[in-house]
């Protein structure tokens, strides 16, 4: 009845552009209103970092300088490595950083309505044990003391406010990230099985009296039944242990993601199990409320707050500064009793030659790869190994989000089955209340390998990733473009390391931290396998004491 | 669906013979939906402004069914052309019923017996309503056998009506709002009208005429639909039972004043703040019983409280020499300031040599304010809201604690211990939490209830009398007498166990949108 078929649908449409009218009305008036959105896109030091790939003659050096220890890479790595050699005594040093600024996944920005983080913005409340951390967090007035049980006390401020975390699922913002709403049983009763598994491995032991999963990582059990769980994907272990559901699944992949840049499918399972296994942290606050492994430390400016706290552990003289921005590191020369480095000066344009006993390149594999290209081609081998996913991190200045049903603005707030991993509101630790707010939107682009993410990621322009960006947050927030005054974008085109299987407990790991000589030693938290402030801040102080032991061999290691 | 041995049009001057009746049947879908959302639309907006639903809905029912009734009394006088009658109460439904809702809305401010234009309203509605299903009847009359025709036509309308009162409660009202659903239905009744007008070679004598009415109409629902917020604007003295007579917007909230014969009543985002009747009675509460603590009291800080009236009690006091006053909206305390029936309420307290009034965030002022205080009033709407909450943590708390002088008393306003018992022992027990010694009471205030008030203060006992301090002359509220009963709870406002409020947990809001939730519409 083609006829009847036809009236129906001219009907149909008909009707339905009548009643469209005013909303396309509506929508006319919006966007005619609208002020164009500001912003920029942040280069981040791609294009200083592919220098170090060839194409450039590099001036010859004009500039000389000497020091004890030159710290190469100015993330958390390196100033922890900086702040624990001052603390040993050893306090000629040199640190040069590529970028503007130092920081790493730990840089920051500020605008007038708030501090927001460009990468990494939280750190789990830690494990009473890793005393290193302890200390440091007694050093930024995060840790205000101990209680007379030898439990942190924590500065209220400091602990992320509630409320902390909420999901848009089923059109509907639930509180908690583990989806619940519409949520049959027997899903239900795999997320409960999924969870009282990791309850069971955050209590496990080996052997040898280490637990099962720890941070710093090296510290873990080094158990066969523990360590298997190394050699197969997240994925293929959910798989084989029923944990099928997609509720989980979407859980799952989420926390893969959000800590690694990459899917269960990449990532091995102890990897994965670490995730949730490793968080033993617990406390009080100062008027003696409970802290638990799930609470979270952050600020406006995210872990920029302890970055910049570990930049400032040491002085730096003005008239000769010990840290240097803007300066890479783009040759490594070997000899007799000391190595001399290579440094671009990308300000004045020139190359100075440092002379140091020791050297610490506490860059991600993809620099030290290219600083060891001839030196040691084998390290370089194991830089290809790195599975380094890209990533998005946006900006965005609002003066009004749109509010669906449910539960109000959190600090974490992520859509179900979206493709980023949603955003933080940066001045949610503010105790005052403003409706403008600065929101930090993360989207690990997994949807394809890395190099050809990367590749795509490049070519993108800041217009490409403003629509891309406003199309992700319409999906949590339906109309809100209106509202959106500022969108600063920064891509990361080697967001971070992903702990694929074998990478953790693989030797080629173990080989790639152990110093070369006497004179080149490696931090980075690429060589723990997993981006975490955590491992980042051991790795600094493991290799700085390698080096206090290799310049000081009578000085008992501490 | 109409199947193809149906009936042929015995008329015959239809162009698409086969189109019409479906069509038509379509219509009554639609118009079925749009005649029952205005009946809901009606119960709903009797119910919100004159209160008593069951009342409501039920006289607006009964009216509607039988102006109905008398539309379909009325159809038997409509003869000729029946399209051309149908078009014409469509655009007659669509625009007495779209703009129902708005129409109300404006008018229930202005007349004085808004009951009958609500039942007049609902009576034309109705009887355009009625008329619409045994007009179609007629129309379709001879192209189905009786039998079927009947059964088709009350099909389609039960079925719409079955959609209409499910889409109303759960999907139009929290979407769209009364006024914008009213519209959006209008818009379909015309959509109707506009879709027989176009569709059909019989309409093409009089398609001119109606096509600029079409016009007109669609345009006036349109623009009522974009408007929408603006008339909602205009008539938001509907939510106030009494005369709106100061309104405005700042930054941070809206103010709202109205007045009665008997007092006046300020909002702050549709929340009663004070009644001018009985609004001393919560203000002597909050004040002098803090002042009994502290003989020596010179330099007080009263956080909030930007009407002044907190600051009036205080300024009974002869020997305190500066009282600080810090409320984040400089709308709020300029009001205070400068309107002349505001000023004979706070007693120009606001305007006094001794007191310091500043605009700033209350929780960023008190982790920088380095003075000390013998007396600090905390007079905070209550905790709504995780905003708010933090005003009631143990971190808020702790800095108010820093800023005591050696002898110093601290008040907070704490809400209802009846309505809300768990809020206002969290309160209690997170001042506890932080060192305080306290002290609970509550008054009864007529139009708030029950009303709560934790005194606290560090290494002191607390007790509701202090011999040395007289109270000033001319309370009405507080005496000896009352405040020895401040303090006393009855059974139902008793003392339970709570969390302690703090930043990461924010028990407090989570009890306070429990106990209040009941209350909530």
């Amino acid at each position: 009845m083609p006829t009847r078929r036809f009236f129906l649908q001219q009907t149909g449409l008909g009707l339905a552009s009548l009643l469209a009218g005013p909303w396309a009305l509506e929508s006319c008036r919006s966007t005619t209103a609208r002020v164009p959105i500001a912003g920029q896109l942040r280069g981040a030091n791609q294009a200083v970092g592919h220098l170090l790939r060839g194409g450039m003659t590099f001036p010859a050096p004009t500039r000389n300088r000497t020091v004890d220890v030159l710290i190469i890479g100015g993330g958390i790595a390196g100033l922890s490595a900086r702040r624990w050699l001052h603390r040993q005594g050893l306090s000629d040093t040199l640190l040069v950083e590529l970028d503007e600024q130092t920081g790493g996944n730990s840089s920051h920005g500020q605008n007038t309505v708030s501090a927001y983080p460009w990468g990494a913005h939280y750190l789990p409340i830690p494990d009473p044990r890793n005393t290193e951390l302890i200390d440091f967090l007694r050093d930024t007035g995060t840790i205000t003391g101990h209680t007379d049980q030898g439990q942190p006390i924590y500065n209220e401020y400091h602990l992320c406010h509630d409320p902390q975390e909420r999901l848009l699922i089923d059109g509907h913002w639930q509180e908690g990230l583990v989806p619940e709403r519409g949520v049959p049983a027997s899903d239900r009763a795999q997320l409960a099985r999924f969870f009282a598994l990791i309850d069971t491995l955050k209590q496990a032991k080996g052997q040898d009296g280490r637990d099962a999963f720890a941070i710093p990582l090296d510290q873990s059990s080094a158990d066969l039944t523990f360590r298997a769980l190394d050699t197969v994907t997240f994925a293929d272990y959910l798989d084989q242990h029923g944990y099928t559901s997609p509720y989980l699944r979407w859980y799952l992949t989420y926390a893969c993601r959000d800590d690694y840049g990459a899917t269960p499918e990449t990532v091995s399972a102890w990897a994965g199990l670490h995730y949730f296994a490793a968080r033993k942290g617990q406390g009080r606050t100062q008027t003696g409320g409970l802290v638990a492994s799930s609470d979270v430390l952050t600020w406006p400016q995210g872990n920029g707050f302890l970055l910049d706290h570990l930049r400032q552990s040491v002085d730096s003289p003005p008239e000769q500064p010990n840290l240097l921005t803007h300066h890479l590191a783009y040759a490594i020369q070997p000899q007799q009793d000391e190595v001399r480095v290579l440094c671009y000066d990308v300000t004045a344009q020139q190359t100075i030659a440092i002379r140091a006993k020791a050297v610490l390149l506490a860059t991600p594999q993809f620099v030290t790869k290219s600083l060891l290209r001839s030196l040691a081609p084998d390290r370089a081998a194991f830089a290809d190994r790195v599975h380094n996913a890209p990533w998005l991190v946006a900006n965005l200045t609002v003066n009004s989000l749109p509010q669906g049903g449910g539960m109000p603005l959190c600090w974490d707030n992520v859509g179900y089955n979206t493709a980023s991993v949603g955003y933080i509101t940066a001045n949610h630790q503010d105790v005052s209340d403003q409706p403008k707010r600065v929101i930090t939107l993360y989207w690990p682009l997994t949807d394809a390998p890395p190099h050809e993410a990367r590749r795509r990621a490049y070519q993108s322009t800041y217009a490409d990733w403003v629509q891309q960006v406003l199309a992700e947050l319409e999906t949590l927030h339906p109309g809100v473009t209106p509202s959106v005054e500022r969108v600063d974008v920064q891509l990361w085109g080697h967001g971070m390391v992903a702990p694929t299987p074998g990478f953790v407990w693989g030797e080629a790991r173990q080989q790639a931290m152990r110093p070369i000589g006497k004179q080149l030693f490696f931090a980075h938290s690429d060589l723990s396998g997993v981006s975490l402030f955590e491992e980042a801040f051991y790795q600094g102080i493991r290799a700085a004491r390698e080096i206090v032991q290799a310049l000081h061999p009578s000085t008992n290691p501490v | 669906m109409v199947s193809e041995e149906q009936p042929r049009s015995t008329r015959g001057n239809a162009s698409r013979p086969d189109l019409l009746p479906v069509l038509l049947l379509v219509s009554v879908f639609v118009i079925a939906t749009c005649g029952l959302i205005y009946e809901l639309i009606a119960g709903t907006l009797a119910s919100y402004l004159l209160g008593d639903s069951v009342t409501q809905f039920s006289t607006i029912i009964g009216t509607y069914l039988f102006a109905m009734g008398i539309g379909s009394w009325l159809s038997k006088y409509l003869d000729g052309a029946l399209l051309k009658w149908f078009i014409r109460i469509e655009i007659l439904v669509g625009l007495v019923g779209g703009w129902s809702a708005p129409l109300l809305f404006v008018l229930f401010e202005y007349v004085q017996s808004f009951r009958v234009v609500l039942y007049a309203l609902v009576g034309l509605t109705g009887v355009l309503v009625g008329l619409e299903i045994p007009l179609l009847m007629r129309i379709l009359e001879g192209r189905y056998a009786f039998k079927d025709l009947v059964s088709r036509v009350f099909t389609f309308d039960y079925i719409g009506a079955l959609l209409a009162s499910l889409i109303f409660p759960l999907v139009l009202v929290p979407q769209l709002g009364l006024v914008r659903t009213s519209l959006f239905f209008g818009l379909l009744n015309l959509a109707v009208a506009a879709v027989v007008l176009y569709r059909f070679q019989e309409t093409r004598p009089y398609r001119r005429s109606f096509t600029l009415t079409m016009i007109v109409a669609s345009g006036l629902m349109l623009v009522g639909f974009v408007g929408a917020d603006r008339i909602m604007t205009y008539t938001e003295s509907l939510a106030f039972q009494d005369k709106v007579i100061y309104s405005k917007t700042t930054q941070y909230q809206r103010i709202v004043l109205t007045r009665n014969a008997r007092e006046w009543r300020l909002f702050l985002n549709g929340n009663l703040q004070f009644s001018s009747a009985d609004e001393y009675r919560y203000h002597e509460a909050l004040i002098h019983p803090a002042m009994q603590q502290n003989p020596s009291a010179r330099r007080v800080l009263v956080l909030g409280g930007g009407d002044g009236l907190a600051v009036r009690e205080l300024l009974k006091y002869p020997q305190l020499d500066a009282i600080r006053l810090v409320d984040l909206d400089p709308g709020m305390t300029q009001l205070f300031q400068q309107n002349e029936m505001l000023l004979a309420l706070n007693q120009r307290s606001l305007l006094s040599p001794k007191v310091q009034v500043l605009n700033a965030d209350a929780f960023l002022f008190v982790r920088q304010d380095t003075s000390r205080y013998d007396l600090i009033v905390v007079d905070f709407p209550d905790p709504a809201n995780y905003s708010i909450g933090k005003l009631y943590s143990t971190a808020f708390y702790s800095e108010l604690d820093k800023l005591l002088s050696a002898n110093g008393v601290v008040v907070v306003q704490s809400t209802s211990p009846y309505v809300a018992r768990r809020s206002f022992w969290c309160i209690a027990h997170t001042l506890g939490a932080v060192g305080f010694r306290t002290l609970p009471y509550h008054a009864y205030v007529p139009s708030f209830g029950e009303w709560g008030y934790v005194l606290a203060a560090r290494n002191r006992p607390l007790s509701p009398v202090h011999r040395a301090v007289r109270l000033p002359a001319g309370l009405r509220y507080i005496n000896v007498r009352t405040l020895a009963d401040l303090t006393h709870f009855p059974t139902d406002m008793a003392e339970l166990p709570t969390d302690i409020n703090r930043l990461n947990n924010q028990a407090l809001v989570r009890y306070f949108d429990d106990d209040w939730g009941p209350y909530s519409h």
